[in-house]
């Protein structure tokens, strides 16, 4: 039995919308765990807990987004016709950045980057701004195909109904500069070593 | 408690869910046969009939081939909050193949702009609605028959009754067509909108035509304007095919115009027409689309992950840290000057001073400069 990229790309979705769910919540409570009074053992211990939840939750979000990505192309039919759909692909890309940059912090560093306060605060705003990326990726989604989101009585929305469209020129350049700073970031750049949890 | 919470919130969200659903903000104009072809308004166990009364008329004689206003007025029903109205115009009232194209009609233009045979409209506080669809009559002449049918609500309705009314058939004679007489042709369509701004002319289809003029003005105005017309055709007596120059609009503004086409002593006067501003058409592509999403992508993966590095505790240790190689080529450490000596207890005492008893967290203190919850050393069993 055969299903059309539109029912792919929204059951990729709620895949991607579940696991971040799970993966901010955790992270979240990773970074607030320390103003919760609660014994040293059982903090120990939901620590290890939500953080293994947060790791698995964004990397199986990050494995399935470009998925999503992909099959949502496929649905929009090489065509986009409005700003809505074209602020799906910017807030698409938006939440894949932020997500791998998640993933690839709390790989790099180890469980011990909860125990760092700045850097436990970036991971944690980072999880909550890339799940208000795919929400609202989501969301749009859910605008185009019914007209109406739950974000229409939500006091958040972020702008969607008009887009900057840059020229492909200058689209060329940003990636460009995207990849450059990537290399400099990972290759050239100072490294970042796994903080012992000692 | 928590779980009362966590119910009471579930239970929330299934009512904010079952209040948005979509039938009573209607399913917007389209094609639809009668009730939908098996909507709730015509499952007998989910509806009434409506307590409205609807009747049709037309403009003038109707000739084969030529174009009718069709007037269908609604009257008298009570309405859902939204006071959202559904009117369809149908060639037969059977369930399938209802469309008045099925029967030979032809729609130039629907009440709202476009060219379906089912409209939704917001009636207004006078209860009473009168749209008008403007048709190509069939090629067939004789009897032919139209139906209207209604959809809507009511206030209050809270077992959520779906109300239908239907008209007797409305029978049109039409007409043979007296040789030569002018028309809009068969192929031609109204249409609903023209993007903001766009001056180009408006294309014209006629049949039996040696002449057009067509006459504009904006809605709500009364005095009708006369309008540029251009025949396509170089030469020839009879042209099928005309431009007419329109102002271009902005905004919301809706044009109404009216054609009229001659052919030596006949001259149709065409139902009026209207035609809605558009928004001009996104100029964004598919591959910008795709560009920009990895473009941002990249840089805020480079950016996040230069802050982690930045704000990280071990950034640059092995290069920067000198601390070793210095101890090293010094030995052994000097002895502080006078006065500046280090105090162990007191910073210890410091330390305990600063830390906050708590009554609601027994057996922890608050740390005020490190901002963390301590073990009260001195906590035994309840009390401190």
């Amino acid at each position: 039995m055969m299903f059309g990229a539109e029912t792919f790309h929204v059951a990729m979705a709620e895949i991607v919308v579940g696991t971040m769910v799970l993966a901010t919540v955790c992270a979240v409570g990773c970074a607030s765990i320390r103003y919760i009074p609660v014994s040293e053992d059982r903090r120990e211990s939901l620590m290890i807990t939500m953080d293994k939840a947060s790791i698995a939750g964004a990397s199986m979000a990050l494995f399935f987004m470009p998925i999503a990505i992909l099959s949502g192309n496929l649905a929009a039919d090489s065509v986009v016709g409005n700003a809505l759909l074209y602020n799906k692909f910017v807030y698409s890309g938006l939440a894949l950045g932020f997500w791998a940059a998640f993933v690839v912090g709390r790989i790099r560093m180890g469980p011990g980057i909860w125990e760092v306060r700045n850097l436990s605060l970036l991971q944690s705003v980072t999880a909550v701004i890339a799940f208000l990326m795919t929400t609202m990726a989501s969301s749009i989604g859910g605008k185009l195909v019914r007209g109406e989101s739950l974000f229409d009585v939500l006091p958040i929305w972020f702008p969607s109904d008009s887009a900057v469209v840059l020229p492909i020129w200058a689209s060329a350049a940003l990636l460009v500069i995207g990849l450059a700073a990537l290399l400099v970031v990972f290759k050239v750049g100072p490294r970042a070593e796994r903080i012992s949890l000692d | 408690m928590s779980r009362a919470l966590v119910l009471a919130s579930v239970v929330a969200l299934l009512m904010v869910s079952s209040s948005s659903v979509a039938n009573p903000g209607g399913n917007g104009d389209s094609d639809r046969d009668y009730t939908c072809g098996g909507s709730c308004h015509g499952d007998p166990s989910m509806s009434l009939p409506s307590d409205g009364t609807i009747s049709i008329s037309q403009d003038g004689d109707v000739f084969a081939g030529h174009a009718v206003a069709v007037h269908v007025n609604v009257a008298g029903m009570s309405l859902s909050s939204n006071r959202l109205l559904g009117t369809f115009i149908l060639g037969s009232i059977d369930g399938n193949s209802d469309h008045p194209e099925d029967h030979g009609w032809h729609v130039i233009q629907d009440p709202n702009g476009g060219s379906s045979n089912y409209v939704e409209t917001v009636v207004p506080s006078t209860g009473s609605v009168t749209l008008t669809w403007v048709l190509l009559a069939p090629q067939e002449t004789g009897v032919h028959n139209l139906f209207a049918q209604t959809h809507h609500g009511s206030e209050p309705n809270y077992e959520g009754i779906a109300y239908t009314g239907v008209s007797r058939g409305y029978s049109i004679d039409v007409m043979p067509v007296p040789e030569g007489l002018p028309g809009l042709s068969s192929d031609w369509t109204a249409p609903a909108y023209r993007t903001s701004g766009n001056d180009d002319p408006l294309e014209i289809g006629t049949v039996n035509t040696t002449s057009v003029s067509v006459q504009w003005m904006l809605e709500g105005e009364w005095s009708p304007h006369d309008a540029e017309v251009s025949s396509q055709c170089q030469d020839m007596e009879v042209c099928n095919t005309w431009e007419a120059q329109l102002p271009s609009t902005m905004g919301d503004t809706r044009i109404q115009y009216q054609i009229t086409v001659l052919n030596g002593s006949f001259s149709m006067d065409l139902p009026w027409l209207t035609m809605g501003t558009g928004p001009a058409p996104f100029e964004g592509d598919i591959w910008d689309a795709r560009v920009q999403s990895f473009a941002f992508a990249f840089l805020v993966l480079s950016f996040m992950v230069s802050l982690q590095v930045r704000l990280s505790p071990w950034d640059g240790k092995d290069e920067l840290d000198q601390t070793q190689e210095v101890i090293d080529s010094e030995g052994e450490a000097p002895p502080p000057p006078p006065g500046m000596e280090e105090e162990p207890e007191a910073a210890s005492e410091e330390y305990l001073a600063r830390l906050v008893h708590s009554e609601e967290n027994p057996g922890w203190l608050w740390d005020p400069v490190e901002e963390e919850w301590v073990a009260d050393p001195n906590f035994q069993g309840g009390e401190s």
